[in-house]
């Protein structure tokens, strides 16, 4: 058990996280502060939030661009909620609901029409977008009851309330996904879809829950940001949907389907944020930020396929000696039918 | 039936729709039919249109390219940086496509010798390029490179730069007879991309290598080099996209194009590229662009808010490809029809024999 964590790729994304931020602290001693780490931790989990509803689309096969627009989307209903004085506990039903719907509407033109899942989200990411647009104005949403922060600024032990909150939500999912049978049906789905469908799985209905998953997330993340922040820009969510690929396929997921677990969003997400904060520990200008976490991404997914390639070829060739040496073996060589096996 | 089927192509039915549109809109507000203004309204998209014929060849090959409108920025300000280092205009430019050549490349390679996928391999770059247009001022800085003027390039970084020379800006706001610059240069792109699909041996090792990689390869395409160029390709053409786009607004900017990404893939998807390689055309692609850029042009002009073109935009990709999905289902139902009836006439024929 514990050698699969140590050679899994979660766990190499985890160490070069904790060795980054220890060759950053040798610059910047500052960076190891326990408020500096709850602080980085506080500002990814919008992007934990949204790249754990992309992990559930990756794990089957899907690609879902739409999950910031979706968040976008449900921070101006939960605002719009908010402002018209619905009870917090009711309004966050709503921005949930919204998510929900936006990726039911996803799923359906995916799983029922047959649309390419880039194609489909790419013209909901517009739609959603101008929606959000259409229903304020352009203009953002600003006077929200500041009671909302209330929920962001609380503190247990120096800890953000939403970062436990987070935290227990991620644990309490780490958990059902490995006890719940039915969890394995999005690996299944991901990995093989016709062996799937004919071992009585519902392949349908299980995409259909991982778009409609990945928008109820996006509601999530939309309610974190808005109290964090305090009020709705335009821009909320923007992009993040790239950022939430780059997080979920840092962490290991394979974008073929059939791989994934939830910390690899989580750790991916971590990842990507903690390189934003190092830069500024660095005294980088912030303009760098993108390039960096760019040139990280497309360095590790290259890394990641060196080293399979080379397990592969070693297997390969370990493969082709017992072969070699079962033939010296025998004085007769095998039949080629069975060499080929 | 031969001639038939250039009235059934998806191109012929484009063409149609964007007949209609300029009809339709032309009715509701007459001004719109200006033919000179609706050449010139061309320049506002042209290098959506530019961009999205790059984009076609690689989604022929079964692969995308999302970076390209980063490196979009990327030209623009290399250009840019390179006309304040008091660089010849002409050179610039040079200087600024090969970047793009470079950029375009780097994805191919990448693409070309792992098992990545493109997406997420252009995903990465979008972000690099991106990085890279909007540190670069700050990086030649450190590096000592002299600017014209006061505060170096650092005060360029959010800024765009203007002042460019009237010889460059022509491409972006000169004409030729009546035909504006922008649109003389998608024209000519598309040409050539055209000539590239149906008459030369790489065009047809796109389409095979879309069709199926593995084929492709037993039939001794030489699928590496044809990837890496079909990228550089792409990098060209959207780095003459960033310049034309630069050149027509004057100023180049790190940050120019990136709202097109959801235009450009819409225009090569309406324009029927499937999006799993091995079908579509630049045809399709110009006309598609024409269609989504007039029917911006027209909404805005009709008043109605900016804020719903996406929205529209974002319906009509995913109806169009519905559409096609539909219609694919339909003639393949009508062909099991035709099928199942002359086995039954076969059948009855025997039957009737002695």
């Amino acid at each position: 058990m514990i050698k699969r964590i140590v050679k899994s790729r979660e766990f190499l994304v985890l160490a070069l996280l904790v060795a980054m931020i220890f060759a950053v602290s040798t610059v910047n001693a500052a960076v190891l502060r326990p408020l500096t780490l709850i602080n980085i931790v506080n500002s990814s989990l919008f992007l934990i939030l949204i790249a754990i509803g992309q992990m559930f689309v990756v794990m089957t096969r899907g690609i879902d661009v739409s999950v910031g627009a979706i968040a976008g989307l449900s921070a101006v209903i939960f605002g719009i909620a908010l402002n018209a004085g619905i009870p917090l506990p009711i309004a966050m039903l709503c921005a949930l609901l919204t998510g929900c719907l936006c990726g039911s509407v996803n799923a359906a033109g995916i799983v029922f029409v047959g649309i390419p899942p880039i194609i489909m989200t790419l013209g909901t990411l517009g739609a959603y977008r101008g929606l959000m647009r259409v229903l304020t104005g352009g203009s953002w949403i600003e006077s929200i009851p500041q009671s909302i922060k209330t929920l962001a600024v609380t503190r247990y032990m120096s800890v953000p309330l939403m970062v436990w909150a987070v935290a227990a939500l991620v644990i309490i999912l780490a958990v059902l996904l490995y006890r719940i049978k039915a969890v394995r049906n999005f690996y299944a789905v991901g990995d093989n879809r016709e062996g799937a469908y004919l071992l009585g799985i519902n392949v349908r209905a299980t995409e259909f829950t991982a778009y409609a998953l990945a928008g109820v997330f996006a509601g999530a993340a939309a309610i974190v940001f808005t109290g964090q922040i305090g009020f709705v820009p335009m821009q909320t969510g923007s992009g993040q949907e790239l950022k939430a690929i780059a997080a979920v396929v840092l962490g290991g997921v394979s974008l073929m389907g059939g791989t994934g677990t939830i910390w690899s969003a989580v750790i991916g997400a971590l990842f990507l944020t903690t390189v934003d904060s190092m830069m500024i520990f660095l005294k980088v200008p912030g303009s760098w930020n993108n390039a960096v976490a760019g040139g990280v991404l497309l360095a590790i997914v290259v890394f990641d396929y060196l080293i399979r390639r080379t397990v592969r070829n070693r297997q390969l060739a370990m493969r082709a000696a017992e072969m070699h040496h079962a033939e010296q073996d025998h004085d007769t060589p095998l039949q080629p039918k069975e060499a080929v096996r | 039936m031969k001639g038939l089927t250039v009235f059934r192509s998806w191109e012929f039915m484009l063409a149609v729709v964007l007949v209609l549109e300029l009809l339709v809109l032309g009715l509701i507000n007459p001004a719109f039919l200006n033919i000179e203004n609706l050449l010139f309204s061309t320049s506002d998209f042209a290098h959506v249109i530019i961009a999205a014929i790059g984009l076609t060849l690689i989604i022929m090959t079964g692969g995308i390219d999302i970076s390209g409108v980063s490196i979009m920025g990327l030209a623009s300000i290399v250009l840019g940086l390179a006309f304040i280092a008091g660089i010849p205009i002409g050179f610039a430019v040079v200087i600024a496509l090969g970047v793009g050549i470079a950029a375009g490349a780097l994805n191919g390679a990448v693409v070309a010798n792992t098992d990545v996928n493109p997406l997420i391999v252009t995903l990465a770059t979008l972000f690099l390029y991106a990085g890279v247009a909007t540190g670069l001022p700050t990086l030649l800085d450190i590096l000592g490179f002299q600017a014209y003027g006061a505060g170096g390039f650092e005060a360029y970084q959010y800024e765009g730069i203007t002042g460019l020379p009237k010889t460059f800006t022509w491409i972006g706001s000169g004409r030729i007879g009546w035909v504006p610059m922008p649109l003389v240069i998608a024209l000519l792109l598309a040409a050539a991309a055209t000539w590239l699909m149906l008459f030369t041996r790489f065009g047809r090792y796109l389409k095979l290598i879309g069709v199926s990689p593995a084929v492709a390869h037993f039939t001794g395409v030489p699928i590496k080099r044809t990837l890496v160029a079909v990228y550089a390709m792409n990098g060209f053409a959207v780095a003459v996209g960033g310049l034309v786009l630069t050149a027509y607004l004057g100023s180049a900017r790190s940050d120019l194009g990136s709202e097109a990404l959801l235009s450009i893939i819409t225009a090569v998807v309406l324009g029927g590229s499937s999006i799993y390689g091995g079908q579509g055309s630049v045809l399709g692609t110009l006309l598609a662009g024409f269609v989504l850029g007039f029917m911006r042009q027209g909404l805005l002009a009709l008043g109605i808010s900016s804020d719903v073109v996406p929205v529209l935009i974002g319906v009509l990709l995913v109806g169009s490809v519905a559409l096609r999905i539909g219609l694919a289902r339909l003639s393949t139902a009508r062909a099991n029809r035709a099928a199942f009836a002359a086995e039954r006439m076969a059948v009855e024929g025997n039957g009737g024999m002695p």
